[in-house]
């Protein structure tokens, strides 16, 4: 897990320094004329400052009141729901698939296909909301993952929940948004089994957080008692951590 | 700003401002400029018209560089423009300055039947100015529809649909730029160069 994280860092470390070269050539001469505009001024820093803050309101405003579900009339067509990846889609056999539930838990957990759909299915009908400035109102069919989370029998001291992808992505979430009524372990999507340029076998799905956080393709959910270095492939490039809508 | 009448009365046009009221133009303008250029590259991210592929700002138009560094901006500097419109709401309610600095019904009879050009000029100043305050407002619910749709989903009910309330949040862009044409237009018909001054610098100022 810790070398899977490290090789993942540094894999993040050289696309970063290749990010900075790029931005370098491309802002030079006129950029540099213009000051501030076009470019990534200060934008680091104040991140660093804000996140956190704009991060901690959210967590405070979180409730585990269910957030209003739309009518089974308002989902929109497949196409509304752009495909997003950081990388290539992985080709997973469901019949060999397997969830590990492990880290701070008193019962770590290894969950087939068939395991998860003798689990109780939630369907919602929610807005995903993309943090490009997009969003669809998607259905999603699933577990929750509390339920999953409570089957692994968490240790007291379980405070963030690490989620890794079958195609290196990896995010991590707080233990309150994870437990949410709705944050799900999805395998349907508007009526039919997940594709797999959705995340299929096994995606997060949850109307709490921008779609970054919901990760496809899930193989891994980790509890941790304090957040690692990594806390998710797009949060590490400079999105918000909490991610929370 | 003083009233032209009483500026006749002293004999010299020297208008004043509110060390207040500058503050909060002040304030107003840097972090409304900051918002609209990290606005914009955000917007570049998927645009509300056209969406990927979509026509997209040029480059010197945008704040923060990508999408994240544009949210960066944007998310950081909500809290100054909110708070500072916050506290003027709450000063020119309190100071009343509501009822005499803002359009009243004496403007609205000089725009229909006045025909001292001056006069006219001076309503038309108080109209645009006082008009572009639900404006800004309109911004804010917007923008907060938007950032916090689940947290505050009665108030993204309220837009209809995603698409209307993305728009209505982009528009507020447009219409602040026009109203700083205007606004400039205005008060440089109104007061000239002094009354300019009298907003933006620091001398001169009614305390």
């Amino acid at each position: 897990m810790f070398d899977q994280q490290l090789a993942n860092y540094l894999r993040l470390q050289n696309r970063l320094s290749r990010r900075q070269m790029l931005q370098g050539a491309g802002f030079s001469g006129l950029g540099l004329l213009l000051g501030g505009c076009g470019t990534t001024l200060l934008s680091e820093p104040i991140g660093k400052v804000f996140d956190p803050l704009n991060g901690n309101l959210n967590a405070l405003m979180l409730s585990n009141k269910p957030v209003p579900e739309f009518p089974v009339s308002a989902i929109e067509p497949d196409e509304k729901l752009l495909i997003n990846t950081f990388d290539a889609t992985p080709q997973i056999d469901p019949s060999k698939f397997q969830l590990t539930i492990n880290g701070a838990v008193n019962n770590p957990l290894k969950l087939s296909i068939a395991d998860l759909q003798t689990l109780p299915l939630t369907s919602m009908v929610i807005q995903h909301v993309c943090v490009e400035g997009w969003a669809a109102i998607v259905q999603w069919g699933g577990v929750r993952l509390s339920d999953l989370i409570l089957l692994a029998k968490p240790k007291p001291n379980a405070r963030y929940v690490y989620f890794k992808s079958a195609d290196g992505y990896y995010e991590s979430w707080d233990l309150a948004s994870s437990l949410h009524p709705q944050t799900l372990m999805a395998y349907q999507r508007n009526g039919r089994p997940l594709s797999v340029d959705n995340g299929a076998p096994l995606r997060l799905a949850s109307p709490i957080k921008l779609g970054y956080k919901q990760s496809k393709w899930v193989t891994q959910i980790t509890l941790v008692d304090q957040l690692m270095p990594a806390k998710g492939y797009w949060e590490d490039l400079g999105y918000e951590w909490f991610g929370g809508i | 700003m003083d009233t032209p009448n009483s500026v006749r009365k002293k004999g010299r046009s020297q208008p004043s401002q509110a060390l207040l009221a500058k503050t909060f133009h002040w304030i107003n303008i840097v972090s409304l400029f900051l918002m609209l250029s990290s606005g914009l590259q955000i917007y570049n991210a998927n645009p509300v018209f056209g969406g990927r592929g979509g026509w997209t700002f040029p480059s010197a138009f945008t704040l923060g560089g990508w999408l994240g560094g544009g949210r960066n901006w944007h998310f950081a500097v909500m809290w100054f423009y909110c708070i500072n419109l916050l506290l003027y709401g709450l000063y020119v309610v309190l100071t009343r300055r509501w009822n005499r600095r803002f359009v009243d019904s004496q403007d609205i009879k000089a725009l229909q039947n006045s025909h001292n050009v001056k006069r006219k000029n001076y309503a038309w100043h108080r109209l645009v100015y006082t008009a572009i305050i639900p404006v800004l407002v309109l911004a804010i619910v917007s923008g907060l529809a938007m950032y916090k749709p689940a947290q505050f989903a009665w108030l993204s009910g309220l837009f209809g649909n995603w698409q209307i309330l993305r728009t209505v949040h982009f528009i507020t862009v447009p219409t602040v730029v026009l109203f700083t044409f205007l606004h400039s237009v205005l008060a440089l018909k109104v007061g000239g160069l002094r009354l300019v001054n009298s907003m933006f610098l620091r001398g001169a100022g009614r305390v």
